[in-house]
This record gives C-alpha cells, sequence and structure tokens, in this order.
C-alpha cells in the first residue's frame, strides 16, 4: 500500500510540530489536577477550625459545643491577645469564639447578651460558624419563650434533636460539579483545541502534498485506480485519527483515572470520538481549500483557537453571551462541549437523561457528515477543473 | 503501433490548443515532439495519458484505447512530468521507492530496481538527501529515476532537460538513448532543437497545434530550400564586393558586421566552392571559415516564418 504507508511517512514527518501540542494538553492537564488536588472538588463536608473561649459553663454552652461539633474542630489555644493573634495569622484557626460570664443567665432572662468573635479576614466558612450559632441560639429561644418551666437540660436536649434532624435531598440532573466527574469534564473539554489543532494540521498537510498538481498527475498516470489511492488515503488518515484519539483520550483518563468506574467516563470517552471524526472531517475540508503550508498554519490555529473560545473550552458556556453562544452554535465544537456538561450532569442513566445528550451526539455526526460532504464536494470540483486545464 | 493518435482536437474555451493532431509512434524508436512553447506539446502528452479530457479524435496505446482507467496499458508506461514531481518530505530512494510501489509491489524485486534506477541517473551519492538540497539538475535526474524505475516498455518524457545544466543535460540524454537500446520506445517533446536532432530517430514539428512538418531529421532538413550558411571571419571587405557575393548562384542574403561575413545560400551544390573562388579573385583576406547545414530550427523558421524559441 504505497500510498498508506506514504501517508505515515509525511506524518511522521510533521510529528515534532504535533508533539508540541500533546505536550501542551499534557502539562495544561497537569496544572489542572494538581489546581484541583485542594478542596475545588465541587462539595463535600469540610470542618473549620475553631477555638472557643468560654468564660462559664453551663449546659447550653456544652449543647452549643456539641451542635458546632458537626461543623467545627475545636483548637485549644491561650486566652492572651497575642496567642489568639498568632493562632489566626498562623491559620491554627479561622474563628475564634468568646463567650462571656453570665451568658447563659441573660439569655434565659430574655436579654439579648453578645457573643465576639475574632475571624480571619475575609473566611467564608466563619459565615458558616455563625450561621451555626445563630441557628442554635434561635431555637434554644424559641423553646424558652415557648416552654419557660423546661429545665436547661431538657431544653438543650431539645434544640440538639432539632438540630440534629436532616432533611433528605436527592439530586436530580442539574448543571453542577461535582468532584473528580468535574475535572473530567475538564480534561475532556480542553482535549476539543489539542484534538483539533492535531488532526486539522496532520490531515491537511497530508492532502496539501496529494492535492499538488504535479503529484496528483503523476499518480493518476499510475496503474492504480483513483479509488484505491483514495482509500489508501483515507485509510492512513483514520488511523491517525484514530491513534490521535488513543493517545489524548488516555491522557485525559490517566489525569481522572479516580472516575474510571463512572458510566459517565464512557460517554465522555464516546463524545470524544464523535468530535474527533468532526475534526478529521475540518481537516479534510480545509485541506481541500488552502493552499500552502503556512496557510495550513494559520487556519489551524485561527480556527481551532477562534472556535474553542467561542464554544466554552476555555471558558464555561454559562459565563459566554447570549450572541456568542448563538454564533458558536455553527461549529461542532460547541456541541462538543454541550455534550460533556450534559454528561457530567448525568445522575441516573434515564432514558430522560440520556435523551438530551443524545440529541448532541446526533448533532456532531451531522457536522461530521457535513464536513466530510463538503471535503468531497470541493475535491471532486478540483478534480474536474484538473481535467479541463 | 505502440502509440497512434487519430485527429486529436483539444479546445481551451476560444483557443484551440490541438487542431487535429495525428501521430504514430512506433515501437523502438525514440520519437521527438519538437515545438515552441504554447505548441501544444504537452498538451498533446497529457491527452495521451488520459490526464486531460479532449473534445475529438481517438487514442491508442499498444494497440489499445487508452481511458483514464486503462490500468493494464498504464502499468507498461514511465512518465516524467516537465514539472518535478517528487515529495519534498521523501529521500531519493523512498521518493523512487513511492513511485516504482506504484507499479511494482514485490518489495526485493523493488528493491533491486530502486538500486538500478539510482545508479542508472548517478544520484548514487545522493540516496539520502531530500529534494530540496538537490541542485536543478539532480533535480531533474531523480524525476527521472521516478518515471522509470519500473523499466516501463513506453517511456514519455515531456521536456525533462529545463533549467538543466550541460553537464547534466548530457547525462540525461545520454540515459535516455541508453534506455532506448535496452528496448523502451521512448516519446520525446523538448523546445530545444539540438536535443532532438541529437537522439531522435524521429521528429514531428507542431506549432500551434497543429503538426507543421514529420520524418527524421534528414528528410525534415530536405524538405526546406535553404542550403548551408557559410560564415568567414574577414579583415576588410568593401560594399562593391559583398554586392558581388550576393549576385552568386543560391547565394540568398551576405551581412557583413564586426569583422564576420555571413552568406545564406539555397539549397545545392558546390555554394561554398564558389564564395571561395569569389574572395580569392577579389583578393579579400580570410581567417576562419565555417560551414553549417540547415537546422530544425532553419526548418521551422522556413516553414512558419519564425523562430522555434520566439
Amino acid at each position: 500500500m504505497p500510498v498508506f504507508n506514504l501517508c505515515l511517512k509525511i506524518l511522521k514527518k510533521n510529528l515534532p510540530v504535533m508533539s508540541i501540542y500533546f505536550g501542551v494538553f499534557i502539562m495544561v492537564s497537569f496544572i489542572m489536577m494538581s489546581n484541583a488536588s485542594g478542596s475545588q472538588t465541587g462539595y463535600s463536608d469540610v470542618k473549620t477550625d475553631i477555638a472557643i473561649l468560654a468564660d462559664e459553663e453551663s449546659v447550653l454552652i456544652d449543647g452549643l459545643k456539641t451542635s458546632l461539633s458537626d461543623v467545627a474542630n475545636f483548637i485549644e489555644i491561650g486566652d492572651e491577645r497575642s496567642q489568639i493573634q498568632d493562632a489566626l495569622y498562623f491559620r491554627r484557626v479561622g474563628y475564634v469564639l468568646r463567650i462571656p460570664s453570665g451568658f447563659t443567665e441573660e439569655f434565659l432572662a430574655g436579654g439579648t447578651p453578645t457573643l465576639s468573635k475574632t475571624v480571619v479576614p475575609g473566611s467564608n466558612s466563619s459565615m458558616y460558624i455563625d450561621m451555626n450559632i445563630e441557628q442554635y441560639l434561635n431555637t434554644a429561644r424559641l423553646y424558652a419563650n415557648a416552654m419557660p418551666e423546661m429545665p436547661l437540660d431538657e431544653l438543650t436536649e431539645a434544640v440538639l434533636g432539632n438540630l440534629s434532624q436532616d432533611t433528605k435531598v436527592s439530586m436530580l440532573s442539574s448543571e453542577r460539579i461535582y468532584g473528580e466527574q468535574g475535572m473530567m469534564q475538564y480534561y475532556f473539554n480542553y482535549l476539543a483545541y489539542t484534538f483539533m489543532f492535531v488532526l486539522i494540521l496532520g490531515i491537511s498537510v497530508i492532502m496539501l502534498v496529494f492535492n499538488d498538481l504535479s503529484i496528483k498527475r503523476r499518480n493518476a498516470c499510475s496503474p492504480i485506480s483513483a479509488s484505491k489511492i483514495n482509500f489508501q488515503f483515507y485509510l492512513a488518515n483514520m488511523l491517525f485519527t484514530f491513534v490521535s484519539w488513543i493517545i489524548l483520550v488516555s491522557v485525559s483518563l490517566a489525569f481522572g483515572h479516580k472516575e474510571l468506574s463512572s458510566p459517565n467516563t464512557w460517554y465522555f470517552i464516546f463524545n470524544s470520538l464523535l468530535f474527533a471524526l468532526t475534526a478529521s472531517g475540518i481537516g479534510f475540508f480545509i485541506g481541500n481549500l488552502v493552499k500552502g503550508r503556512e496557510a495550513i498554519s494559520a487556519v489551524a490555529n485561527s480556527f481551532t483557537l477562534g472556535t474553542c473560545f467561542i464554544s466554552g473550552v476555555f471558558v464555561p458556556q454559562v459565563l459566554l453571551g447570549e450572541g456568542v453562544l448563538r454564533l458558536a452554535s455553527f461549529f461542532p465544537t460547541y456541541w462538543y462541549v454541550k455534550a460533556n456538561a450534559q454528561i457530567a450532569g448525568i445522575t441516573n442513566h434515564s432514558w430522560s437523561n440520556l435523551n438530551g445528550v443524545g440529541n448532541t451526539f446526533l448533532v456532531q455526526l451531522g457536522f461530521a457528515a457535513a464536513f466530510f460532504v463538503l471535503a468531497m464536494v470541493v475535491g471532486k470540483r478540483k478534480q474536474m477543473a484538473v481535467e479541463e486545464e | 503501433m505502440v502509440v497512434k493518435v487519430n485527429n486529436l482536437v483539444k479546445r481551451y474555451g476560444d483557443l484551440l490548443a490541438l487542431d487535429h493532431l495525428n501521430l504514430e509512434v512506433r515501437s523502438g524508436e525514440i520519437f521527438g515532439l519538437l515545438g515552441p512553447n504554447g505548441s501544444g506539446k504537452t498538451t498533446a502528452i497529457n491527452c495521451i495519458l488520459s490526464l486531460l479530457k479532449y473534445d475529438k479524435g481517438d487514442i491508442s496505446v499498444f494497440g489499445k484505447p487508452m481511458t483514464p482507467d486503462a490500468y493494464d496499458i498504464k502499468k507498461d508506461i514511465g512518465v516524467v512530468m516537465q514539472e518535478v514531481a517528487v515529495f519534498n518530505e521523501l529521500t531519493v530512494y523512498e521518493n523512487i521507492d513511492y513511485f516504482c510501489g506504484l507499479y511494482v509491489s514485490d518489495k526485493a524485486k523493488r528493491r533491486a530496481l530502486v538500486d538500478e534506477a539510482i545508479d542508472f541517473v548517478g544520484l548514487n551519492d545522493f540516496r539520502k538527501f531530500r529534494p530540496k538540497k538537490l541542485s536543478g539538475g539532480l533535480l531533474r535526474r531523480l524525476n527521472i529515476a521516478c518515471g522509470i524505475a519500473h523499466k516501463p516498455k513506453l517511456i514519455i518524457l515531456d521536456e525533462p532537460t529545463v533549467a538543466v545544466d550541460p553537464q547534466s543535460r548530457n547525462k540525461i540524454l545520454e540515459g535516455i538513448v541508453d534506455l532506448n537500446k535496452l528496448g523502451a520506445t521512448v516519446i520525446y517533446t523538448s523546445h530545444y532543437m539540438e536535443e532532438v536532432e541529437q537522439i531522435c530517430s524521429r521528429i514531428m514539428i507542431i506549432d500551434k497545434g497543429k503538426v507543421i512538418a514529420s520524418g527524421t531529421k534528414d528528410e525534415l532538413k530536405s524538405m526546406i530550400t535553404l542550403g548551408e550558411k557559410i560564415t568567414l571571419d574577414v579583415f576588410n571587405i568593401n560594399e562593391a564586393q559583398i554586392e558581388g557575393l550576393r549576385q552568386l548562384r543560391n547565394i540568398t542574403s551576405v551581412e557583413y558586421s564586426g569583422g564576420i561575413l555571413e552568406i545564406r545560400s539555397l539549397k545545392g551544390k558546390n555554394n561554398l566552392e564558389r564564395v571561395l573562388e569569389y574572395v580569392k579573385s577579389e583578393g579579400i583576406s580570410f581567417g576562419k571559415i565555417y560551414s553549417e547545414m540547415p537546422t530544425l530550427n532553419d526548418v521551422f523558421l522556413e516553414i512558419t516564418g519564425k523562430e522555434l524559441r520566439d
């Protein structure tokens, strides 16, 4: 298969340029993974380190501590001003609560004793502690007002019992990020950029070589039929597409290996395969239109970057304007990113949930078919022009 | 008959590129297609190879009609295009191997053929060079090697020596003669009459898509009335003596410039002798003397009224 082998040789010669993009993809994935290794993986329970400096002891205050123990770790610190400042500065604690002497008595008498707090500036978790303290005290106040005769230990027990009740929430499919699944979405979104560039560059460079008039005529003089030449040509390009897909998807899966067991991962993989087909179709189309290696590089760069920017590869689609998204919907990258978002939102694999993703898959298939047909029409027209010249 | 073309007509819009062209190439000959740039040589070759659609006429190769899908015919044809058709991404060896691979699938056989072709065009020292590193002459040789490596029965060379240095040109021409000696029939197009005259056994001159004349070089030269061109280094000659020369039998023109006297004559016997007798009788002292027989350019000039390279 001389044409097939030749295509592979040409690709091999262009490997250094493509390797740069593979390298950039791996590097960006690595950076994303490093950033994600903290607590930014969607919702999960975290406890704030707090210190309680109580100037009195009472059942009510013990109850408060018990209530806060679900959301806070209690750290022992000294009561000196400098010790408190040091603990906050070095982030040993994020919240210091001072309970003044006589707090319980004044509270039960219907007064509004003040609790003082010192927090790390700009701390979000301090608000959560505030809410929990307020919730405990408001509930206690409710019981005290409604049943003034109730003993303090019973009141505290009732408040804690009340606060311990949880409401079960079952999440339906919605746009949300949850843990590693969200990171997988990012990896696969970013994959669109590398994929499109590498495929457009690789395929159109081969097309450029074969579209050269003298080479075309020379091949036409040979005893190998045009259909055989085309078959070998498409076979080599499909192999290139498939190998690129395997490499890039493997990198994504390696970085998001914790989610390999999730069925959503398989949807991500399938979505990327559809995008690979579309990107190769674009490669064939551009390769038929563009003349010159420099032009190919420029077109591949501008088309890839442009569509990725407006389609939500780098910036989430929710942050993009309506007009931009409307424009982006004319490009397959938009539908690829949209499908990734839909896949990330699938929590149960019911038909109604999969229906939306399925439609997005079909749109991508439509794009792939359209680009292949366009490429063939342009190629045929050029061939006819050559035969008339 | 290896190639037979009957009444071939090719139009580009209003331009008639080939005007009822008839052509026959016999087995074992080197057939020269001579004509100025734009005369229709490449168009004729492209039609013969079925690379171009034509408006009218019949073309047969090896006795069978030539069509774009006549692959059994194409396997025995070697083509060297006017434009160098090689891959810049491949080395000299890889290029020849690719084009040979279009005809020969057996790897071992192909390796031997590629080595032979490299040897034949003298590119042994450049096997691993990429085309961009080769000079114009070496590139043309590579182009030829790509076209002949599979040892075709018919080799079509379309202006293979354009922009080639004299050394490479001689090497190429010698190679074509050698290929012919090995049994290949050759069609050679050029606008260099010296090349065609040097290697072709039969020549067809075309202009504006029409056949002007065809035959062996001697047959072509016999078609015209022009005789030899006599050139003398003359130190001193006056107008009366020049006029005297003009009056000699068969002499058509006499021009004197910069010490060079150029005399043109009609075909006929003893033209040189008569000129020398007159020069002696007039006491005109002269140095070197040359006598040239008419060239194909003269044939073209007499038939069309213009130079081959106009």
